[in-house]
């Protein structure tokens, strides 16, 4: 079904827009992982993660008012929905669960 | 506030991203990378910026950010309905599409075909570099030749500055003159053949002809006497993949003579000529070959000139007279007729010898112009008749489609926008058939090429100036097409068409009546037209050529081998050969030809085609002798080659009255052989009946026989021929046993008027079918539009012959008009072609009569059967509701 998964860009993209609660908004997003991950991302990536996300509804979004460095355009800030919270946690409890699990063996021959 | 100013990001990057984005994204996304851009900037130089700026806009050209297509465009929406209107249109009226489709399909192929055939007729010759500046010498007299010194062409370099480069060339000939195949072999890997295709060339025949070396230089290679050039493909027969330069080749029987000095590619199939090897004259002149022929009195060799580039080939012409005479040791006579013009050396340009040039010893058979022609014209008929029938059609079915104007109308549709709508429908159908004709050409290439014996590929369709033509013709025809309809409908008001405007005639009667009249006119001249050529090819296949050519078999053999003489013998043993003759030359070949004249007479000089015989030969060849007797054996000067037979033309030409026992001279070049007339024979077609009948001079010399005529029993003739084949090795073990029958070899002459007439008739039964059916689609619509008045013609008393001859009577009418135009079209076109001919049938006005029941009958029973539902039904059935 459309809408359950959620990809690793994807994921890193929805704790960004968290991150930065209530600023979150494309350019900032990018740097935010710029800085955190040290991968490169275009604009429109992160753009077109946004969209897919917003149209998985795990965010939702409203036009904010136009700045002067933007040229007076308005940006769309971003917040995350109760679903984009729960498939975050779905995910953490899921990544946990499994950590846990791994016996302590098989990390400490690494 | 005092604001900093910003900078401005590129405007194109922003102009162009505006164009695809979504409206709703835009605002966003131009601020972010408005913003983005703000920021390198500071950083950066404004280029190096702006570079960031437009990798990070072309970024966004991905799915989510780019507008769909037609998203808001009315015109998008407007086409996608008009789509769906054309297809269920074609679907709901299934025949009418398929006979659309089909017959405009058949014509582009045939157009496609024909083009592609046209093209790589008159393509031959045109891959040689330079090949506008390349010419052939040809020698013009009344019976012209292609043939001219070998002398010649050297000279012509050193006396004019115009002349760049010549050379020239000789096919090997055999004695009289037959293109000869020579013995050669690869002593080590034993391999061997019967070479055809040898000629004899000048070191400069790469200046001229630009043929690439594949191995070797095969410049110096004809520097150097007793080398030899190969082909590409002759080099890998005789050494596999070894590299052939530096090994040896044993030349008919001399072992490892020649040294294989070069390879070249192949000559391309539209190449004039095609040769296997090539050997220099250096060879023979090395060999002390003192021989006349290499002497400017012997016009035996074929000369090519390379002229500097802009020269006018014709002004250049016109130097030789005053120039050859320097050379020519000829008498005053002669010369003077130079000078007049009466004899004249001629430049033809390389390019238009395949299709213009048609004269005495070409090196392969030609193509014909006038074919050529014949085909074009057609295909150009055939699409004409498709395009008026699609046209027609397509304004017939206007009247039908009424209603549906109307309702557009009224829902506010522009007049533009029912134009376009009728544009679109068309322009769909002739784009469809577009493409299914080239499926259809793709499929049908091989079956079209085995028909015409043709050599053109599918590929070759795929050119610029191809798909432009058709395109052009598909968008004109569907122009045409819809335009008339959709004017006609636009001129009614919506209201009245709702109203229930009932169109009591369908408009554009007399266009379309004259249309039918052109497509007629055009199918009757090509149905008349293939009439004629059918008689007169029948008639060239069918005359009687003076000797028989059945049942003949055509070995080769070796005059120079003594042995020859005991096949004959060993042959005549076989109960199912009824005779053998061994001849330098076999009819519908090549002939050399001399000189003679009548000992007393020597300023009446006549050139005869030269045949050596044996004594059989009026049996064998069942020609009729005249007077006097044939050659023997048994005569000491008929075996000494002093006793001369000639033909009926010979002693006509030569004005001898009483010619037996005259004296009479043969000028074999510089040897003048003095003798006696011995017989006459009855004229017969020793060359194609493309020409007429020469003079001829029959003697004997036996070693320069080439082949051996076998008449044999036709039954059981596989068995004859193992016996026969059998009984040659037992003589000849050594030799290749190769044969032919005559009237193959004859059927041979005409393969071009074969395949000109299976295509003619082709296209003539295609062009009578497309207009036939396009009569039939519109009669049908037309009876549609008049089932009221029959039903009430009937119920007055109209009985259903009276009602079927007012149907027919317009039509046959303007058939009848048709043929009145067509016939003299056609009669004068046909007489011009068949002046072509040496011996022509004329003109069979059955062909006319035939052609005019034909198309009165194929157009009545079209109608009748057409109507006949109709004439046949209930009348009230179709008057009971109104």
């Amino acid at each position: 079904m459309k809408g359950t998964q959620l990809g690793e860009f994807e994921e890193l993209v929805l704790l960004v827009v968290g991150v930065l609660f209530p600023e979150a908004y494309g350019l900032n997003i990018r740097e935010e992982i710029i800085n955190q991950t040290k991968r490169k991302v275009a604009i429109g990536a992160v753009h077109s993660a946004l969209s897919r996300l917003d149209e998985k509804g795990f965010l939702e979004s409203e036009l904010a008012e136009g700045t002067h460095e933007r040229g007076g355009r308005r940006k769309r800030l971003f917040k995350i929905t109760a679903s984009g919270k729960q498939a975050l946690e779905k995910n953490h409890e899921l990544r946990n669960s499994l950590f846990s699990q791994i016996p302590e063996m098989a990390l400490k021959i690494v | 506030m005092g604001l900093q100013p910003t900078y401005e990001p590129p405007k194109m990057a922003v102009k162009l991203l505006s164009l695809v984005c979504k409206n709703d994204l835009f605002e966003e996304i131009e601020g972010d990378l408005y913003e983005y851009y703000q920021g390198k900037r500071k950083e950066k130089s404004k280029p190096v910026a702006n570079l960031y700026y437009w990798f990070h806009m072309l970024n966004f050209l991905r799915p989510f950010a780019i507008k769909k297509l037609g998203q808001n465009s009315n015109t998008i929406i407007m086409c996608r309905s008009y789509f769906k209107f054309t297809w269920r249109g074609m679907l709901r009226q299934k025949l009418q599409t398929s006979f659309h489709l089909l017959g405009l399909i058949v014509a582009f192929c045939v157009c496609g075909f024909i083009y592609s055939h046209i093209k790589y007729e008159s393509s031959y010759d045109s891959f040689l570099d330079n090949a506008d500046d390349i010419y052939r010498v040809a020698w013009m007299n009344e019976n012209p030749q292609t043939r001219t010194p070998h002398p010649m062409a050297q000279a012509l370099v050193n006396d004019f500055p115009e002349v760049i480069d010549a050379v020239s060339i000789s096919p090997i000939y055999g004695p009289g003159l037959t293109k000869t195949t020579i013995p050669l072999r690869n002593e080590k890997r034993e391999v061997g053949f019967n070479e055809p295709n040898g000629y004899f060339a000048d070191s400069t025949f790469f200046d001229v002809f630009s043929f690439k070396a594949v191995e070797g230089n095969p410049d110096k290679a004809l520097r150097k006497p007793f080398g030899i050039i190969l082909s590409e493909s002759m080099a890998k027969r005789y050494f596999g993949d070894e590299e052939a330069v530096g090994q040896m080749l044993s030349f008919m029987g001399n072992p490892d003579m020649l040294e294989v000095a070069a390879v070249i590619e192949d000559a391309p199939k539209n190449s004039h000529f095609h040769y296997n090897f090539l050997i220099s004259y250096v060879t023979l002149k090395s060999l002390q070959f003192n021989d006349p022929w290499m002497s400017w009195d012997d016009f035996g060799h074929f000369n090519y000139l390379k002229l500097a580039p802009g020269t006018d080939a014709k002004a250049f012409e016109a130097k030789i007279p005053d120039w050859a005479p320097k050379y020519l040791d000829w008498g005053e006579e002669s010369l003077a007729s130079l000078k007049a013009g009466d004899l004249k050396f001629e430049l033809q340009p390389v390019q238009s010898i395949h299709l213009h040039s048609n004269i005495r010893w070409e090196l392969e058979a030609n193509g014909s112009y006038s074919y050529l022609l014949i085909y074009g014209i057609s295909a150009l008929f055939i699409l004409l008749i498709s395009i008026i029938n699609f046209v027609n059609l397509n304004t017939a079915k206007a009247a039908q489609r009424l209603k549906e104007v109307g309702v557009k109308k009224t829902l506010g549709a522009y007049k533009s926008q029912v134009f376009s709508q009728f544009i679109f429908e068309a322009l769909f159908t002739t784009f469809l058939a577009l493409v299914l004709s080239f499926v259809a050409m793709y499929m049908l290439e091989a079956p079209f090429n085995q028909l015409v014996n043709g050599n053109i590929s599918f590929a070759d369709l795929y050119q610029t100036d191809v798909i432009l033509l058709l395109l052009s013709i598909t968008i004109v025809t569907a122009l045409l097409s819809a335009i008339y309809p959709s004017f006609y409908l636009n001129s009614f008001e919506a209201g009245q068409i709702l109203k229930g405007l009932k169109l009591s005639k369908l408009g554009g009667n007399n266009v379309r009546n004259g249309l039918l009249a052109v497509q007629l006119i055009a199918a009757i001249v090509m149905i008349s037209g293939s009439l004629v050529i059918k008689h007169q090819i029948t008639f060239l296949k069918e005359k009687d050529l003076g000797f028989k050519q059945d049942n003949l078999m055509v070995l080769e053999v070796d005059g120079y081998d003594p042995r020859t003489k005991l096949v004959k013998t060993e042959l005549l043993k076989n109960s199912a050969v009824t005779g053998a003759t061994a001849v330098s030359n076999i009819p519908g070949g090549q002939f050399n030809q001399h000189p003679i004249y009548a000992e007393n007479n020597p300023s009446e000089r006549v050139d005869a085609s030269e045949m050596f015989v044996d004594d059989d030969v009026a049996e064998v060849l069942g020609l009729k002798v005249l007077e006097g007797r044939m050659l023997s054996k048994a005569y000491a000067a008929d075996s000494a080659g002093r006793s001369f037979v000639l033909n009926q033309s010979a002693i006509n030409q030569l004005n001898l009255t009483d010619p037996i026992g005259k004296q009479l001279v043969w000028e074999d070049n510089e040897n003048l052989v003095k003798g006696t007339i011995v017989g006459t024979v009855e004229d017969f077609h020793f060359r194609s009946l493309h020409e007429p009948i020469r003079p001829m001079i029959m003697l004997m010399q036996p070693l320069n026989s080439n082949f051996m005529l076998v008449k044999v029993n036709p039954t059981d003739l596989s068995q004859t021929i193992s016996k026969i084949e059998a009984d040659y090795k037992e003589v000849i073990a050594d030799g290749q046993f190769s044969y032919q029958f005559l009237d193959t070899e004859i059927q041979d002459l005409y393969k071009e008027e074969s395949r000109t007439l299976t295509l003619i008739t082709l296209l003539s039964a295609i062009s009578i079918l497309l207009a036939c059916g396009g009569l039939l689609g519109i009669i049908s619509i037309v009876i549609k539009q008049r089932v009221k008045e029959i039903s009430i013609r009937k119920i007055m008393g109209a009985s259903a012959s009276q009602i079927l001859w007012l149907m027919n009577f317009k039509y046959l009418l303007i058939a009848g008009i048709s043929l009145l135009i067509a016939v003299p079209v056609s009669v004068y076109f046909m007489k011009d072609w068949l002046s072509n001919f040496t011996y022509q049938i004329g003109i069979d006005p059955l062909a006319y009569v035939l052609t005019a029941i034909a198309v009165l009958f194929l157009i009545g029973f079209t109608i009748t059967l057409i109507s006949m539902k109709t004439v046949k039904s209930n009348p009230v059935n179709a008057l009971r509701s109104e």
